[in-house]
């Protein structure tokens, strides 16, 4: 069985009483322990584009309902004031500023899921990086 | 103040191919380097006897959070429960009320990703797929 695991760190001194977190998972598919199969990655750079989306996963091959997937995301600009406005389907999520990263479970069950990102502000330009885990897709047939 | 996360993910999917991805990032308050300031603190929620979707994040009552404008909010949510054939469906809604599946977090399984919370509406909520007792941790770190 593959093994995928996600380890979390995270660190806060805010309080006088400091926040430690330390998290992880082996990620496996929905509702059994047989580990995730597919593992998709990859690099590119969007540039704000008028306020239009410029960029969306292709990944989205619907899933099915209740399937499991991952995804990782990281903004690897380093101007602090360009950020990446993530939206599942035509719902803002947040912005990932310069250096953020995100990672979340991605429920792709139709082609409503789909994760779109867009660079801001005017002028920015934002190289990002992702990686995705999921359960087999069903290939395609034969043509 | 600061507030840093880390995460590395390690994989064999592909035995072949070493994958791993290791990412850390300190929280800045939107457009700037300057520490995210407020955090809500690590909270825990336990569900029981109900397989509803519930609001886990009223953003109407944390009035602390800067609404609307340039945020860089984080939040984070950790099913503690160690049965990966449990989980909780997590779920975001826009200004408009309409809601999207973000995707699910079996046991163990965590998140860590960026808030929007503009608007009164834009809420986080979670279901519990099971009526036993099921428990999530969570903590928002924001501006």
């Amino acid at each position: 069985m593959a093994t995928t695991t996600a380890t979390l760190t995270l660190s806060s001194d805010m309080l006088s009483s400091p926040i430690s977190i330390s998290a992880s998972s082996t990620l496996m598919k929905a509702g059994i322990t047989e580990g995730l199969e597919l593992i998709e990655m990859g690099r590119g750079t969007i540039t704000e584009n008028d306020d239009s989306k410029t960029a969306e996963f292709g990944l989205g091959t619907a899933l099915g309902v209740d399937k499991a997937a991952k995804l990782f995301l990281v903004n690897k600009a380093t101007d602090p004031t360009f950020y990446i406005d993530v939206d599942i389907h035509d719902t803002n999520i947040g912005r990932l500023y310069a250096g953020d990263w995100m990672f979340i479970p991605w429920g792709i069950n139709d082609e409503a899921s789909e994760i779109v990102i867009e660079a801001e502000p005017v002028g920015a330009t934002c190289p990002y990086e992702f990686a995705l885990f999921q359960e087999p897709q069903t290939l395609v047939a034969h043509s | 103040m600061a507030t840093t996360a880390a995460i590395s993910i390690t994989s064999d999917i592909t035995d072949s191919v070493p994958f791993s991805v290791n990412a850390s990032m300190t929280m800045y308050q939107a457009g700037t380097t300057l520490d995210l300031e407020e955090t809500t603190g690590l909270a825990q929620r336990t569900f029981s006897g109900n397989t509803t979707q519930v609001v886990l994040l009223d953003v109407s009552a944390l009035s602390q959070i800067t609404a609307g404008g340039a945020v860089a909010h984080k939040v984070y949510i950790r099913n503690t429960g160690t049965d990966k054939t449990k989980g909780f469906k997590v779920f975001l809604a826009d200004a408009a009320d309409d809601v999207e599946e973000i995707g699910t977090l079996f046991g163990q399984d965590w998140l860590l990703m960026p808030w929007l919370a503009s608007a009164a509406a834009e809420d986080i909520m979670v279901q519990p797929s099971s009526e036993e007792k099921m428990t999530i941790e969570y903590a928002v770190f924001h501006q």
